[in-house]
């Protein structure tokens, strides 16, 4: 019999605690992508800003802007900029600002 | 007479605690679909599968806005349903919590346009917002979990930015 339910029957609560420990199957979700400053590009940059289907990417002159809640993980970025992006493995993402998903990310690469 | 910003800031705080309080382990959810592709709510419906089983943490889905303290809105927010919209949001009884769920929702993946509003915020007031497309299961847990204060949100914390490159 699982301890949860004897533990439930003593204390009488019957609800529990969102998972303490981090769920082994996120590995294998597909997640936002996470950006390498020094192998990023402007001329990367622009790639994937051009390709990014929901319009979660945009260039601020060196900053990329990066809209964490625009992002549907298709990992088109990935795909034109491999060394400059890697899968971020973050899905738990929920936030009361919506302006807190609005990440910016610096461009270091490339020449100066 | 309207309150000034301290009193409005102290109004809030009193409904965050009220929030927290009364339906920390008792909440019901009401799904609104605002022209979604049906994969949100294939997650949503995974919600109550034993792997994720929403009703241990006190969470429960009703079938009635007016039994309902959540809304859980998924899609662009098409303009044809701006009138149930605001019917649904009306009907629920308050105090009452508003989460967006989805890219879509979130203004991500349709531009405005004649005919949708691209993000659920233009209608309704949203208080927390979910990514993701689809959000997985565990993602919603997580937003239900911030929108009753169980939780502290993770994303203020993140930079998106790998390691070895953070400097």
């Amino acid at each position: 019999m699982p301890l949860w339910f004897i533990r439930g029957l003593r204390r009488g609560v019957v609800t529990t605690r969102y998972p303490a420990r981090r769920d082994d199957s996120a590995a294998c979700l597909p997640t936002p992508p996470a950006f390498r400053p020094r192998q990023l590009t402007i001329q990367a940059a622009d790639r994937m800003v051009a390709v990014c289907p929901s319009a979660a990417l945009s260039r601020r002159d060196d900053i990329l802007v990066f809209d964490v809640g625009a992002c549907t993980a298709c990992g088109k970025c990935a795909a034109v900029a491999p060394d400059a992006v890697a899968q971020s493995e973050d899905f738990e993402l929920a936030t009361t600002a919506r302006s807190a998903l609005i990440k910016k990310i610096p461009i270091r690469g490339g020449e100066r | 007479m309207s309150p000034s910003p301290d009193q409005a800031e102290a109004a809030a705080g009193r409904l965050r605690d009220t929030i927290a309080a009364q339906f920390g382990r008792s909440l019901h959810i009401r799904t609104l679909d605002t022209g979604s592709c049906a994969v949100c709510e294939q997650e949503i419906r995974l919600l109550s599968a034993p792997h994720y089983d929403l009703n241990r943490l006190g969470f429960f889905f009703t079938p009635a806005p007016r039994h309902a303290d959540l809304l859980l809105v998924t899609g662009p927010m098409v303009r044809a349903f701006d009138g149930a919209a605001r019917k649904t949001y009306e009907a629920m009884p308050g105090p009452k919590v508003v989460v967006a769920t989805g890219a879509c929702a979130l203004g991500g993946v349709y531009p405005k346009d004649p005919f949708v509003h691209g993000n659920v915020g233009e209608v309704l007031p949203v208080d927390v917002w979910i990514p993701g497309c689809p959000p997985s299961p565990l993602a919603l847990l997580q937003g239900l979990a911030v929108a009753v204060g169980r939780l502290a949100e993770r994303i203020p914390g993140l930079t998106f930015i790998a390691d070895g490159g953070a400097a």
